[in-house]
């Protein structure tokens, strides 16, 4: 890894004397990860070599199921709507959720004017689910308020893709701006004070304040919020499920729903994990990129 | 910007957060008898005690109550020592490969938690875990650290290199060195993700769904959610007064742990 | 060096974790015919009319069920596979008829039961028809649990004002939609999502039985000319506004009641729901048998839906749960059954409470009828998830419906021609 070169004889003497306490540290995360998430994950991969219907024995049949997954030409659709929620998932709540995060920093009171964000994730998932399908059914509370001021004329905004997509990241993004905001303002909170102040004294303020010292240390959580926000919505299962159940047609499938209606509904656990497989390796591909370029230590780990 | 500028866009837009949730409680509180669509804004009826004790009926979710609030300490609090141990192994004792650990661990969130169902019960029934509360504790812990080493490791690449080499000299141990400086450093940022992971534990439904099945141990949402169906059982109303009963404990425990967040403001102002 | 470790000690456990996977399941059977037996459910919502039946069982069989309801039905199957192979293999289950059964009776999974259905079938506890959907190679697996008849449930309050009686052919049905439509009241239900495919499995069969067992076994296509016809009849419905909002998620039953459309085309077990919702049966809604498409027909069709409980083989309570299996076919049982889930009853000689039910049960038993399998139960799985969305997708956009069956057919082919 890059930190290797970077690191004095000194440091690399020290971190040997470390080795072993090192080793005792993350040693319990490691092997609780590993056996009880990707043991079953293994499990997964050799499945989708195989075909297999849930009952009897799998029968290996080498990638046929690679292959069959990127000859259906419903795949692209489900890409392409995966693709559509990392960019509205890193554009939307991430977003926002910064821009809470910065407008509570150092103010009075922020701590409660950010409760309002946080009481949508504290909710649980079975009133959330029914509530927006309240909202966004035809003639239900979004219409019905609009009506009130002489809008009459609504989109169908679960039917009509790719408006449904965009309406299902919205109410994904009521729900998780509160997180990102909460972890900005760990991020916020842990800048020292003397840079600041010496930046401060310099006449920065507002842009030129954030753009010069938040941001960059800013960077740690940022990394956090991002890294969080592209696995969570390549991964697009839930809300999905709940509302159009990738409808209508296969109009809004994510990645997911397709793996899951492969696996649990059809009961080809061969494809399902096939397509698991590949969107593992893709988010583990994205996540690595991302994330090796934001913690490497030329940015000061 | 100035600071009424600010709290007032806060303000508006933290209501306009809350359209939502009024509507949550003003139909959670409709007669199932009376309950239309046709005006959702509108409160119509209180009935909404009546139908929390229908939700408790349907579902029995009172007996899950306890063993959920066990999974909802427990795993999380272990999973923030161990993601906070290893975040620590990786930034301050400067492990070999630091990175490739921390991905081996992070690794742990990137699939799909559906496709690891299956295997989990199977070995879960072979292993005697399956419908145990420890097999519970296990799981939640397993999926919450993940997220607890990300945040840990990148909150403690905040913290200068030197406290540690200070604490060095001092003659302090490793594991002194974590529990007495680096966890209160990170108090914050402990709290936050034993919050956060305790919700997402507390309002978890696929693992209880798969990995339990008597009343006592399965999670509350499992339970709330079997009595929603095409084959009848609730009504709307009830099913979101249930919901909002569930929620309840979760939502307290955000307002009681937001002073730990107000930290930043005191050491902010000058 | 160390962190190249780690793939090859996962590896190894891996490796044995799949040897474990590959020994087989199930348990001994323990051959006790009283106690307490697992039982595990999809209709999660009914776990407390299984909880109010304890009593009558445990004085009628000394059984007393411990019941574990899953509210995600393809979780459920899933589950239910997968505890085949371990010693949680079940002593009492529901499961689908149709060819999840099949398959399941296939692979040596399910108990048998033909003397559990010759006994019953001698005592005029449930009928032959019944039992052709419980038949496989002349033998009997599982036992119904529930028994739903697909009807048009409509809004009595609409009915009234409009001055409407229950038609009794299909033109008169024709005329009651046209004149709601007329009168600006939205006649019938339809959603875009799962259930999509009542209006389609209506309009076949009433027009021709024979085609749409065709479509179940693959004789006949999906882009005969005949289907072809029955889709634009439907699209003409659908442009002449007869269906509601596909992009509504309202209840059906608050839909009904408060009048978003005036019928609805549902199983039996809707009554509940509809109570629920505080509708009074017979007052506020009633429902009719859907008269055939084709008048010429000598028996109206009705779609069955016939939910069984089934007892796995290798199960350690397979003797319990056969106990169990037999008591429940009783008049007694299903009259307490019937009492607590208000619905109704596959044993005629079981009394059921609501007579709107009651009704509809001696109806569909007399001559003029005939029973055929819901196409959800009817249709091979694969085929069924591509025509649910295929469906869903015409009813979200109504128009030629050639593409949406070519779309559907394509999936049957590949279908077929693996069962070759």
């Amino acid at each position: 890894m890059t930190t290797d070169k970077t690191l004095s004889p000194q440091a690399l003497r020290q971190r040997d004397q470390y080795r072993w306490s090192a080793l005792g540290f993350i040693a319990p995360g490691v092997l609780v990860v590993a056996v009880l998430l990707y043991l079953p994950l293994l499990w997964t991969t050799f499945l989708s070599l195989t075909e297999y219907n849930g009952l009897g024995d799998p029968e290996w049949i080498g990638i046929a199921n690679y292959v069959e997954m990127f000859d259906d030409p419903g795949f692209i659709g489900s890409v392409l709507n995966t693709l559509l929620w990392v960019g509205g998932t890193l554009l939307v709540p991430v977003g926002i959720g910064l821009g809470v995060a910065l407008l509570t920093w150092n103010l009075k009171g922020g701590t409660w004017l950010r409760l309002p964000f946080l009481i949508p994730y504290a909710l649980s998932g079975i009133g959330v689910g029914v509530i927006w399908s309240f909202i966004l059914s035809g003639g239900g509370a979004l219409d019905q308020a609009l009506a009130a001021f002489g809008v009459d004329d609504t989109p169908r905004w679960l039917v009509d893709a790719p408006l449904n997509t965009v309406v299902m990241i919205l109410a994904t993004a009521w729900q998780g701006v509160g997180v990102n905001a909460l972890l900005f303002t760990i991020g916020l909170q842990s800048i020292p004070r003397e840079p600041l102040e010496a930046a401060r004294m310099d006449g920065a303020n507002g842009m030129r304040l954030f753009r010069s010292i938040l941001w960059p240390m800013l960077r740690p959580l940022t990394a956090v919020v991002v890294g969080l926000s592209i696995v969570a919505s390549l991964k697009t299962f839930d809300i999905v499920q709940g509302m159009t159940k990738g409808g209508p047609g296969r109009d809004s499938e994510t990645l997911a729903l397709t793996m899951y209606k492969e696996t649990f509904v059809n009961s080809d656990y061969g494809l399902g994990s096939a397509i698991a497989v590949f969107l593992t390796v893709v988010t583990l591909i994205a996540s690595i990129l991302y994330l090796r370029q934001q913690l490497s230590s030329k940015h000061g780990v | 910007m100035s600071r009424v500028i600010r709290t007032a866009v806060l303000a508006v837009l933290g209501l306009f957060w809350l359209l939502p949730v009024y509507l949550l409680l003003v139909n959670a509180a409709k007669s199932p008898e009376a309950f239309t669509t046709k005006e959702s804004w509108l409160p119509t009826d209180f009935s909404l005690f009546g139908n929390i004790a229908e939700a408790m009926r349907l579902s029995g979710l009172a007996e899950s109550a306890a063993s959920t609030l066990l999974y909802a300490v427990v795993s999380p609090a272990i999973a923030v020592l161990v993601g906070a141990a290893a975040g620590f192994a990786i930034v301050a004792l400067r492990l070999k490969h630091g990175f490739a650990w921390f991905v081996a661990i992070f690794g742990g969130t990137v699939f799909p938690l559906q496709m690891i169902l299956l295997p989990l019960f199977d070995a879960y029934s072979r292993t005697g875990l399956f419908d145990t509360q420890a097999g519970m504790i296990a799981v939640y812990t397993a999926i919450s650290i993940p997220f607890s080493a990300f945040v840990m490791r990148n909150f403690f690449s905040g913290i200068a290199h030197n406290v540690f080499e200070a604490a060095v000299i001092d003659g302090a141990s490793t594991w002194r060195i974590f529990a007495r400086v680096y966890l209160p450093m990170a108090s914050s940022a402990l709290v936050a993700i034993f919050i956060l992971q305790a919700t997402f534990i507390w309002n978890d439904f696929l693992l209880g769904l798969v990995l339990s099945q008597s009343d006592t141990v399965r999670p509350i949402v499992t339970s709330l959610a079997g009595m929603q169906s095409t084959y009848g059982g609730a009504q709307m109303s009830t099913v979101l007064a249930g919901g909002l009963l569930v929620s309840l404990p979760t939502v307290v425990l955000f307002l009681f742990t937001q002073k730990f967040f107000a930290r930043g403001l005191a050491l902010g102002q000058y | 060096m160390r962190s190249k470790r780690i793939p090859l000690t996962i590896a190894a456990a891996a490796a044995a974790s799949l040897v474990l996977a590959s020994c087989g399941g199930g348990a001994d059977d323990d051959g006790a015919t009283t106690g307490t037996l697992d039982f595990y459910t999809n209709k999660a919502a009914w776990e407390p009319d299984f909880d109010e039946l304890n009593a009558t069982s445990e004085s009628g069989a000394d059984i007393t069920l411990n019941t574990t309801g899953y509210s995600d039905a393809d979780q459920y199957d899933a589950f239910i596979k997968q505890s085949f192979r371990t010693d949680k293999s079940p002593g009492l289950f529901t499961w689908q008829t149709g060819p999840s059964l099949t398959e399941l009776v296939d692979e040596g999974l399910i108990a048998q039961t033909t003397d559990i259905w010759t006994k019953a079938v001698d005592e005029g506890w449930v009928s032959e028809d019944l039992r052709d959907s419980y038949t496989f190679d002349g033998e009997q697996y599982c036992v119904p649990m529930n028994i739903a008849y697909w009807v048009m449930y409509y809004n009595k309050n609409i009915f009234e004002e409009q001055g409407l009686e229950e038609p009794t052919t299909w033109a008169e049905l024709d005329a009651i939609a046209s004149q709601l439509s007329d009168a600006g009241i939205t006649p019938y239900y339809q959603t875009s999502t799962l259930f999509t495919f009542q209006w389609f499995q209506q309009l076949v069969a009433g027009t021709d039985p024979e085609l749409y067992n065709g479509l179940a076994t693959g004789e006949v296509k999906y882009t005969d000319p005949e289907i072809v016809d029955i889709m634009n009849t439907w699209l003409d419905q659908e442009e002449a506004g007869w269906f509601s909002d596909a992009g509504s998620t309202v209840d059906p039953a608050v839909g009904l009641k408060q009048g978003d459309f005036a019928m609805i085309n549902f199983g039996s077990f809707f009554n509940g729901s509809l109570d629920g919702a505080g509708m009074v049966s017979g007052e506020d809604y009633d429902m009719f048998v859907i008269p055939a498409v084709n008048g010429d027909l000598e028996k109206t069709p009705v779609a069955v839906e016939s939910g069984p409980l089934c007892v796995a083989e290798n199960s350690s309570q397979k003797t319990l749960g056969l106990t169990y299996s037999e008591w429940w076919m009783s008049p007694d049982a299903q009259t307490a059954w019937s009492e607590a889930r208000g619905d109704v009853a596959f044993n005629p000689q079981a009394t059921v409470a609501d007579p709107m039910l009651e009704d509809l049960g001696t109806t569909v038993s007399g001559d003029g009828y005939e029973l055929y399998d819901r196409y959800y139960e009817a249709t091979p799985t694969p085929i069924l998830t591509v025509a649910l969305e295929q469906f869903g997708a015409f009813i979200a956009n109504p128009s030629d419906p050639l593409p949406y069956l070519e779309a559907i057919q394509a999936e049957a082919d590949d279908y077929w021609a693996d069962q070759g």
